[in-house]
């Protein structure tokens, strides 16, 4: 069987046990570097799984993807510039709602995502009921439910990160729709993106989206293309 | 198209948005999200009626309660020094036992300029810095649990109202709090507070926090001289460090760069049992970069510091310097030239004193030492403690600084004000002290 390498990358927020996830994941083979032009810690790791060679790089934790923080842009720049394979979301099954926020900008973006539904022992623990198969329907992503601390779902989540990768699972994200009226200023917008140079790397409605939530670091690309 | 007009396209869609929803495009993509997920919710999860009430839950009564909050903070915060001091004083005191012995037997080496460049300059030098490392890995051990048990995010929470009135960012606490470990880990925090110039005046006083390196002398000299009090007066430096880099971020904020403070969530992470390897890998961390200076750093300076004794040039430079201080009431050339190489590392501080005052033994000998020979009085070693609290950041700061901000202006100005503040606090302290001692 032929070795192929992915990356991956691993989003999440804060305090969503994204750093144990990835120690379970790359165990010692890691490396500490910094994101170019930036003193922010960048955290690599290498694994074999299968016979795939997968490299994770560990993106800095965070709750939204504007440009209002350094550690949004990183995040958000990696994903778009370096096109990983796959991106992992650690989503904390105890904080739910709250987490989830970061998923949809992340499917907003078109990224071919795995949801890692991490602390599924604490949202137990509290009672709560979460249709883990209904979740990954109406987010369409696969969605692994795991409890990193205990290192329970961490080959599930290798599969499934390898399934993605390779189409035997097809994450085909959501349609978010912005209501009546934001639609038709992003329709207006994506036409006069579609012409320009950065239409290439970046999806014209994702362009238009960010350009009417008035993210500078994007306002500022547009500009240099 | 261009991007003039692509802008002009957006702006008209943003007024257009505004006339008829009253709001900013942003607030309505990101209702459409929260709009999405509160759906999704109702579909996917079910939670209890009544929800359980967590541990964190009721640790958080009684840690964010609105009157015991702050106490509380406080006594925590004295609780972290107590243990460190506590628990590192006989491990200090075994360590400089063994110091000793070993200069002992430097001292019987020959020739004479080799057993004195041993036992004067390298034992006498770093082994003094060595000795502190016990309290160094305790502090350290001390703020990694204050900080994985996520009561750290806590005492911020506490602090944001007052931080708030002073026109800061709850956020900056945070940043400050850390300053007690490493002022260079620290600022790096600061990149968490989103507002750049809250960001920024907090960069600029995170150095007036007592961090690990300024321990040693602390301790070396309170030790010496204030044998009944030792704890108050360390605790006083501490004090001193906090209520100086708040009012001046206040300061900064108001004279330097005014503006609105950014609105935040301040992120209460449920408490967690820290682990032990967590705990220990991140003491190791920093005290690893400890023992890396001395290792590196304050060996070379103690080399050059007994070099330059060795041929009486070392007197000279302290006496050009040595005038400047004599308000603060330490105008001596040993201890100007303590503090020109305490930029490097302010334990060098501590190392400078050991190389010039080899064969003192102990805290009492060093205390007798000081007093015969500088003329120092309890007094005297207090202010020259702010001194060193306060005095030009190191220069593993001075560069984080340059590197956070990208201007040298900054760390100029960084680097001017802290020695004037230095200077005025350690005077005051002498001048006003020495009407009452």
């Amino acid at each position: 069987m032929e070795k192929k390498r992915l990356t991956i990358a691993l989003a999440g927020n804060p305090n969503s046990g994204k750093t144990t996830v990835f120690n379970n994941m790359t165990g010692t083979r890691q490396r500490v570097g910094n994101w170019p032009g930036v003193t922010v810690e960048k955290k690599e790791g290498n694994l074999t799984f299968k016979k795939r060679n997968i490299k994770v790089v560990d993106l800095p934790g965070v709750y939204s993807l504007t440009a209002y923080s350094l550690d949004e842009v990183i995040a958000r720049n990696y994903i778009v510039d370096e096109k990983p394979d796959v991106v992992v979301d650690v989503v904390d099954a105890s904080s739910l709602e709250r987490n989830l926020y970061l998923t949809v900008q992340l499917l907003e973006m078109k990224t071919s995502l795995v949801i890692a539904l991490n602390m599924m022992d604490v949202a137990e623990s509290r009672n709560y009921r979460i249709d883990v198969a209904g979740l990954s329907e109406l987010l369409g992503a696969p969605v692994v439910p795991m409890v990193a601390a205990r290192n329970q779902g961490t080959e599930e989540l290798l599969q499934t990160i390898i399934d993605a990768a390779e189409g035997s699972i097809r994450v085909k994200g959501i349609n978010l729709h912005y209501g009546h009226d934001v639609e038709e200023e992003i329709e207006k917008l994506e036409k006069s993106i579609s012409g320009s140079a950065l239409a290439g790397s970046y999806s014209p409605r994702w362009l238009a989206v960010k350009l009417l939530e008035e993210d500078k670091e994007i306002e500022q690309k547009v500009g240099q293309a | 198209m261009d991007y003039n007009e692509l802008i002009k396209t957006r702006d008209e869609s943003l007024a257009h948005l505004r006339r008829i929803h009253g709001d900013d495009a942003e607030t309505m993509i990101a209702d459409a999200r929260y709009g999405f997920i509160s759906g999704l919710m109702k579909d996917v999860l079910e939670k209890p009626l009544v929800e359980k009430v967590t541990v964190t839950d009721r640790i958080d009564r009684l840690m964010l309660n609105r009157w015991l909050g702050i106490p509380l903070f406080l006594l925590i915060l004295f609780g972290v020094f107590q243990f460190t001091f506590s628990a590192s004083t006989p491990l200090i005191n075994w360590i400089t036992q063994g110091m000793d012995w070993l200069a002992g037997q430097a001292a019987v080496i020959s020739p004479a300029w080799l057993s004195s460049l041993l036992s004067d300059g390298i034992i006498g030098g770093v082994g003094a810095v060595l000795s502190f490392i016990p309290i160094i890995f305790l502090l350290y051990i001390a703020m990694s649990v204050l900080e994985d048990t996520g009561y750290l995010a806590r005492a911020a929470f506490v602090m944001d109202r007052l931080m708030h009135r002073l026109g800061l960012h709850g956020r900056s606490f945070v940043t400050l709090m850390l300053g007690f470990g490493c002022t260079v880990a620290a600022i790096m925090s600061s990149r968490t507070i989103e507002n750049p110039k809250d960001r920024l005046a907090t960069i600029l006083v995170t150095p007036l926090m007592s961090c690990g390196g300024r321990l040693p002398i602390y301790v070396f000299l309170a030790a010496a001289f204030f044998t009944a009090y030792q704890g108050l007066v360390v605790f006083a430096m501490y004090a001193i460090g906090v209520i100086l880099a708040i009012l001046l971020a206040w300061l900064f904020r108001k004279k330097l760069l005014p503006g609105e403070s950014g609105h935040f969530v301040m992120e209460l992470p449920p408490y967690r049992l820290p682990t032990i390897t967590g705990v220990l890998a991140h003491a190791w961390e920093h005290g690893k970069a400890f023992l890396t200076r001395a290792g590196t750093l304050i060996f070379g300076a103690v080399i050059i510091i007994w070099f330059l004794n060795y041929f009486d040039v070392l007197e000279s430079i302290g006496r050009a310097i040595a005038p400047v201080f004599s308000p603060a009431g330490f105008g001596q050339w040993q201890a100007a030239v303590a503090l020109i190489f305490g930029v490097l590392a302010k334990e060098t501080v501590v190392g400078t004193f050991g190389t010039l005052f080899a064969g003192a033994e102990g805290a009492a000998g060093f205390g007798a030492v000081l007093s015969a020979q500088l003329g120092w009085t309890p007094l005297i070693a207090f202010a020259f403690m702010a001194m060193v609290l306060l005095y030009i950041p190191c220069v593993a700061t001075l560069g984080i600084i340059r590197k956070e901000t990208g201007s040298w202006k900054w760390t100029f100005f960084a680097f001017g004000y802290t020695l004037v503040l230095g200077w005025l606090v350690a005077t005051l302290i002498y001048q006003i002290g020495s009407l009452f001692v």
